[in-house]
């Protein structure tokens, strides 16, 4: 056969000289063609294809979309470019030729990373969406899942914080899980379980998501809440190119909203029109949160350059960012580079690629008990008396805020790294080796020192300092074989199978001491400190190796049918020893309709359609944690006073029951997805699913006696999320100087916790969202987790509205008790993303927009503040008194609103400055951006986009939100 | 070259292929079946045993607390008794009702203060039957388990003892790798495990006075108050046996000074045979009743830089506790009231309502109190640097109820005229005259007044039968409120329980 291939290009390859040398021989008269080729925007179009029609003789462009071909005179030349309209013109010797990009084929000749590989989008046979570089979120990004929000259908992105220094909540099509991780397993360039942050922003040339169980099942018992595959500059492509890149921005930020509250001589009106008489006025007036706020100003330069030949390529980046946070002191910086280089040989046979990269993130976080405080506090509290020294008018919760903010030090910071060596060999035609190691370290300093003047712990601990390490390492080894072949040109299979290993290790410590004489030392010499506490030093490790087995099956048939299965192994040592491995199957087939010859007569309009259908079973094994099935003893066991020799020693006591059956949590999922395009203009895909996850873990309460302990973490119960989505995009409008392109995301998730309980495990409904610690409110909870809800869901009494008595009217049963009921969920029902982009000559301006709707958000803020007890001692809002309440804080769904919003994300407009080739410049773009401009909503706090991750308070604001920026930026990029 | 390749290739994918190995390597944790072979080990094992008596946290529930020091397993015997309660202020100490419920002899088996007593218990016999297991697994000889196993069997016996007065009947759960959920045993069954364990295990038990130890002396004590207690545990009265077991306690003294047993140092006291013992330093966990007491602005009249630990203002002393001491009695001053002195103003302390924080005896309706009503619990001493989690340790036995015990069995068995010196021993260090009779009423005063908020007086009250007599704002108890009932959740987890009579 190998022979045969051999002979026949042979055969083929003499033909083709003959043919070549025949036609020069008879077509004397050439000439010499030299053109440019060009997209609309005159950008050049490198490795664009030359033929002179009805002749094999042909060029390709180089960078500068240059190229330079001899011809007969009078021929005519094809001019192809992947996802852009073939143009035939007559050969003349100057052309510039301006080619008009083809937007469906410009989406289906798209490249998609699935997981051990990549496939033409047009081929694929799973709910797989692709994001590239361009269209992901503008301005200033700290932290990389902000990239996503809005941009896929199905994958929400929640920042409920304005700190720069926080990260993201993102769940994919609703969360799969109660008690385990959420978030999708990040695979960058095929290095599974990277953390997200390793990758600057200006190095990623495109995002797929995996987002149902066919595509994700590849990655097995960490693929049940989809897979975010991440490819980057840093595996450099094949277009040969040198480059200097610099990317910049300056940005100003301010808070976006306050809370309206009384101001001072609000305060003292109140007072002296209703003949307060013990009110203290402190004579100051201040304006709380507006003393813990600043004008933030932060600024960001990227340098890359590479150096991509036919046989090699190296490239490097550098990123610098300081973040200023809009509230005092809070700050992020980031340093990060990295450098990889690739390498053939063995004609092209084989690539040899390797790379490291960094970042180091130092960051300032600050006490969060600031903002009630800000709230609480009287405004006419000076900041300041007469002496400079804080105000402090005792009682509890407040406290003077910027004591709190300026006396206390906490500096963070964060080291990451990555290097990996990926090698790929074509062993004979169509059978590739890959194999590729990683090692990923990533570690977490703190450092806190609270001084001796400080309030609260400060005074009542005599200073107190901290220091903690801690790190992972990630040790991966993936090694995978791929073979591609084609029968009688229309039978494609594509065969892949591999083993990959990973083991994490984490281990940290950390001391604390208290009692200091000086403050001078602040953490850098905690052995000043004299009081030393049991708990103040303490280390740990632990380790956990996953083991896989895994494989996949493509075949095409004619293009229009194809079918993919998988099939992947996991063993994992957190497993207990009677489930140690997992079996994650998956099967999908695909039709392209549109293909059919019944449907020539649509072609005219419908330029694809494409039916798609997939089942899979993935995994989740994050929710068992380390060493969670044996019996232990916890070495951290209490003290016990050791009488014989008058002093204290660690008792080791077991901290768990044993659960041998201990396993992953699985998620099978049924997806239905259409792809289509109509008019050459517009393409999308809507699709429909159906995921149940089943052995949920749960932490039970047992039977005591006899068990050990009064829980165990067991797999009982069912969880389901159902829903639709759909993704447009569209080339509204495309002229010489002007385009204008769309796109619009939709998508509706249901969620339900089926089941909680079965024989030998009952959950009958757990209460959560403790509102501890907000006045009159200890030992209450605003959710619960029950069978029949989902996560997240509200539970509480209804309200009916205020009374004349300036009274909650609640539901009450007969008994004049609260009548509690369902009163809906923190999570989204609907997510939107909706942006568009626009060019005229050498402008652009885009802007895009996300919102979230039917989510319910807990003003715990609010319940708290409109209370009359607060009048005069503490602050309340503006509004409080028309608000018609007189009673103490109550909890129901009065609090409970509507968190729908509706933001405009970013909004940019650039200008790229003309003809700078001039100056041996490739490009100068320079743009404006604007972030958070306005946000749309019912919602009366402060701002509807509040956390909504784990189970504990999601969705309920409490004071805890640092306020959310509106910054403008000013950018700058450079090619030379 | 390729064949060179291809074979690391697959070399390598063996080479890690081979670590197919998926069981967990320990780092800073120990099996359990490893542990526990050297003498060193099994003293850090049997130690965990008496780091249970502190009580924990239990995460169910969205957090109870089991601590017998404070929430809620003090809380409650305290409140269901005379002599304490936590009233409602506002909103605050509402909490669903559970304190209300406990105050008006109300409670039901949700009550998450019942739940706690019961998880108090349970969950240290739990560790207790795993640490014998371990010690019979370890290498020690028979003698030495025996020896080693007499503590921990003293331990458990105390926590059945503890159950049995607070619940009557319940399991009895003696073996670790018992699986398969058991059923209640009768009061009674309960009653003879603790007296056979205590016996049994008697010679084995060091003897002398060691702090903190279980010993023969806290056996004994604790065999006195079973056997005080037999008529209202068994029906059958065990007076003589209470005084034979008392008779077998030796080498402690009456402190000259009250107090000396609840200063921070008490661990000097002569007088204390058992305690549970606190160092916040050591990570104890469970010991803030000052803190669950005490006015939110307390603190200026304790700490004259206000660095005094926050207090929640929450349990008091019953109105007409305070006034029933004579006002001679030293250990009156086991109750703070009256006006409190901001230290570094020297004027009354003001609460945030803008009035003056002065503590009254009485509680005008403990539904809704105002802030400063109530006598406050302050028998432990109270320093101004205290921590959250305080340093004295909490005492469970001291020689006065010894007396106490000695006097009441005498005047029981009709030996009145034994019963008066021991009376009078006591009375006289809190600063009274001699009395020359006893009855059940100066029995009964003296029990009060001298064991004020030191969790017994519920047991007290059964006893003497007053429990089920109207106070203040309760009207009269029904018998079957002798014993708490199950808590509910417990009975959902097990259904082999039945719930106890009435409830």
């Amino acid at each position: 056969m190998k022979i045969h291939i051999k002979h026949t290009s042979l055969i083929y390859f003499f033909i083709m000289l003959f043919v070549i040398g025949v036609s020069q021989h008879i077509q004397a008269q050439d000439i010499t063609v030299n053109g440019v080729v060009t997209d609309k925007k005159q950008e050049p179009l490198p490795g664009a294809n030359i033929r002179v029609a009805g002749s094999n003789t042909g060029t390709i462009t180089d960078f500068d979309g240059k190229f330079s071909l001899s011809c007969p005179a009078g021929s005519n030349l094809e001019i192809s470019y992947i996802g852009y309209v073939t143009q035939t013109v007559r050969a003349a010797s100057n052309l510039k030729v301006e080619l008009d990009e083809d937007a469906v084929a410009l989406g289906e000749a798209v490249v998609v990373g699935i997981g051990y590989g990549t496939m033409r989008k047009s081929d694929l046979t799973g709910a797989i969406a692709s994001v590239n570089s361009d269209d992901l979120k503008k301005g200033i990004v700290t932290s990389a899942e902000q990239l996503l929000q809005g941009k896929v259908a199905g994958l929400s992105v929640v920042q409920g914080s304005g700190d720069p220094a926080s990260g993201a909540t993102v769940r994919l099509r609703g969360g799969t899980s109660l008690s385990a991780s959420n978030s999708p397993l990040v695979v960058v360039d095929g290095i599974p379980g990277v953390d997200f942050n390793t990758v600057q922003p200006s190095e990623i040339v495109s995002i797929d998501i995996l987002k149902d169980a066919s595509s994700a099942a590849i990655y097995g018992s960490r693929g049940a809440n989809g897979v975010i595959i991440v490819t980057t500059n840093r595996s450099t492509s094949n277009v040969e190119r040198r480059s200097i890149e610099y990317n910049g921005y300056v940005a100003v930020g301010q808070v976006a909203n306050h809370m309206d509250l009384l101001s001072a001589n609000q305060w003292r009106q109140y007072v002296r029109g209703n003949n307060i008489a013990n009110a203290t006025d402190y004579g100051g007036d201040t304006d709380w949160q507006k003393e813990l706020e600043r004008t933030a100003v932060s600024h960001s330069h990227n340098l890359f350059i590479n150096n991509v030949t036919a046989n090699s390529g190296l490239s490097a980046s550098i990123t610098y960012q300081d973040n200023q946070g809009v509230i005092k002191r809070s700050n992020m910086d980031r340093l990060s580079g990295s450098v990889s280089g690739h390498q053939y040989a063995l004609d092209k046979r084989l690539k040899v690629e390797i790379g490291v990269s960094g970042t180091v993130d130092n960051w300032n976080p600050i006490d969060t008990r600031i903002f009630e405080r800000a709230a609480n506090l009287n405004p006419t509290v000076p900041v300041t008396d007469r002496n400079g020294e804080y105000t402090s008018i005792g009682g509890t919760n407040t406290e003077n805020p910027v004591e709190l903010l300026n006396n206390r030090t906490f500096d963070d910071s964060r080291h990451r790294f990555l290097g990996y060596g990926k090698i790929e060999f074509e062993i004979i035609k169509g059978l590739k080796a890959a194999a590729n190691g990683s090692y990923e370290y990533n570690s977490h300093q703190r450092r806190t020192y609270v001084p001796t003047y400080a309030v609260m712990e400060g005074k009542a601990e005599k200073g107190r300092g901290e220091r903690h390490l801690g790190d992972y390492k990630n040790y991966q080894l993936e090694a995978y074989l791929t073979y591609d072949v084609t029968f009688n040109d229309i039978h494609k299979l594509n065969v892949m199978g591999g083993y990959s290993y990973l083991r994490n290790t984490y281990e940290g410590f950390g001391a604390t001491r208290r009692g200091f004489d000086t403050d001078l030392f602040e953490y850098n010499n905690l052995a000043a400190g004299s009081d030393y506490r049991a708990g103040d030093v303490y280390s740990y490790k632990g380790q956990a190796d996953l083991i896989s087995f895994y494989g996949r099956v493509n075949y095409n048939l004619m293009g229009k049918y194809m079918f993919t299965a998988t099939l992947r192994d996991d063993g994992s040592s957190r497993f207990g020893k009677n489930n140690k491995w997992g079996l994650f199957p998956s099967a999908s087939v695909a039709w392209r309709v549109s293909d059919e010859d019944f449907m020539a007569s649509t072609s005219s309009w419908l330029d694809n359609l494409k039916l798609r259908f997939g089942y899979g079973v993935t995994g989740n094994q994050d929710g068992i944690g380390e060493y969670k099935s044996l019996a232990i003893l916890a070495a951290d066991g209490a003290s016990y006073y050791d009488a014989t020799t008058g002093t204290w020693k660690k008792s080791y006591a077991p901290n768990q029951n044993t659960n041998p059956d201990l396993k992953w949590e699985s998620t099978a999922q049924l997806n239905l997805g259409i792809d289509f395009g109509l008019f050459s203009r517009v393409n999308g895909s809507l699709e429909f699913y159906h995921k149940k996850t089943t052995d949920l873990l749960w932490t039970y309460p047992v039977a005591q006696p006899p068990y050990l302990v009064g829980t165990m973490l067991a797999n009982v119960g069912d969880l389901t999320n159902k829903g639709v989505e759909l993704t447009l995009n569209g080339n509204i409008m495309e002229t010489k100087d002007f385009t204008w392109d769309a796109n619009f995301n939709v998508s509706y998730n249901d969620q339900n916790i089926d089941k909680l309980s079965n024989e030998a495990f009952q959950e009958s409904g757990l209460k959560t969202g403790s509102l501890h610690g907000l006045r009159g409110m200890s030992g209450q909870y605003a959710q619960i987790v029950k069978e029949g809800y989902p996560a997240g869901a509200f539970y509480g009494p209804k309200c009916q509205g205020i009374d004349e008595n300036g009274a909650y009217i609640i539901n009450r049963d007969e008994n004049g008790n609260p009548v509690d009921e369902y009163l809906g969920s923190a999570q989204p029902k609907v997510n939107i993303g909706f942006g568009m982009n626009f060019t005229y000559k050498d402008f652009d301006l885009g802007f895009s927009t996300y919102g979230m709707f039917g989510q319910k958000v807990l003003n715990a803020t609010g319940m708290s503040m409109y209370d009359p007890t607060r009048l005069p001692s503490q602050n309340v809002p503006d509004d409080f008194l028309s608000s018609g309440i007189k009673t103490d804080p109550l909890f129901s769904d009065y609090w409970v609103e509507n968190g729908s919003f509706f933001r405009l994300q970013s909004a940019t407009l650039g200008y790229t400055i003309p003809n700078t080739k001039k100056f041996g410049m490739q490009k100068i773009r320079v743009y404006l951006t604007g972030e958070n401009l306005f946000v749309i909503t019912g919602y009366s706090g402060v701002d509807p986009e509040v956390n909504i991750n784990g189970l504990d308070d999601p969705g309920i604001e409490r004071f805890n939100a640092y306020p959310r920026p509106r910054t403008f930026s000013f950018g700058l990029n450079v090619t030379f | 070259m390729k064949t060179k390749i291809f074979s690391t290739i697959i070399a390598s994918s063996l080479l890690f292929g081979a670590c197919t190995d998926l069981d967990e390597k320990l780092y800073d944790k120990v099996p359990m079946d490893d542990y526990g072979q050297t003498s060193s080990e099994i003293q850090t094992i049997v130690g965990g045993a008496y780091a249970t008596l502190r009580g924990f946290s239990d995460s169910d529930q969205g957090g109870t607390n089991c601590y017998p020091t404070c929430e809620y397993v003090f809380f409650l015997d305290e409140c269901v008794s005379d002599e304490a309660c936590i009233p409602t202020r506002g909103t605050d100490w509402y909490d669903g009702g559970r304190y209300q419920q406990a105050q008006s002899h109300t409670w039901d088996a949700n009550n998450v203060m019942i739940l706690g007593t019961w998880k108090y218990s349970f969950q240290g016999i739990a560790n207790v039957n795993s640490i014998i297991y371990q010690v019979n697994k370890s290498g020690l000889t028979d003698h030495d388990k025996e020896v080693v196993n007499a503590e921990l069997r003293g331990i458990r016996a105390y926590y059945y003892l503890l159950l049995l007065d607070q619940f009557g009947d319940v399991p009895i759960v003696t073996d670790f790798e018992q699986v398969g959920l058991p059923e209640k045993s009768s009061r009674k069954e309960v009653f003879q495990f603790v007296e056979s364990e205590l016996k049994q295990i008697m010679d084995n038990l060091p003897t002398g006075i060691i702090y903190a130890r279980f010993t023969q002396n806290v056996a004994n004590s604790l065999l006195a108050r079973l056997y005080l207690n037999a008529e209202v545990y068994v029906g059958t009265p065990r007076w003589q046996d209470c005084l034979d077991a008392c008779d077998k306690i030796s080498g402690y003294v009456l402190e000259t000074d009250y107090f000396e047993s609840f200063k921070t140092a008490n661990e000097k006291s002569r007088e204390i045979i058992f305690s549970i013992p606190y160092d916040h330093k050591e990570g104890t966990v469970g010991n803030y009743l000052h803190s669950m007491t005490f006015h939110y602005n307390q603190k200026y009249a304790f700490s004259p830089t206000g660095t005094y630990q926050w207090c929640g203002n929450g349990i008091s002393a019953q109105p007409g506790l305070y006034s029933s001491f004579d006002e001679n009695d030293i250990r009156r001053k086991s109750l703070l009231i009256g006006e409190q002195i901001n230290l570094a103003t020297g004027s009354v302390v003001m609460m945030d309502n803008g009035n003056p924080l002065i503590y009254t005896e009485e509680i005008e309706n403990y539904t809704n109190a105002l802030q400063n009503e109530g006598a406050r619990l302050y028998k432990y001493e109270v320093l101004a640097d205290e921590q959250w989690e305080r340093d004295h340790d909490w005492v469970v036995i001291r020689y006065a109820e010894i007396l106490m015990m000695k006097a009441e069995a005498n005047f029981r068995l009709g030996f009145q005229a034994n019963a008066i010196p021991y009376v009078n021993e006591i009375r006289s260090r809190a600063g009274l005259p001699a009395v020359d009779t006893v009855n059940e009423e100066v029995l009964d005063n003296e029990w009060k007044h001298e064991f004020v908020f030191e969790g017994l007086r519920r047991t007290t009250n059964i006893r003497f039968g007053t429990f089920f007599e109207p106070w203040w704002e309760k009207g009269a108890t029904p018998a079957y409120r002798s014993v708490y009932p199950i808590p509910q959740t417990v009975l959902d987890l097990n259904p082999a329980l039945k719930q106890n009579p009435n409830y």
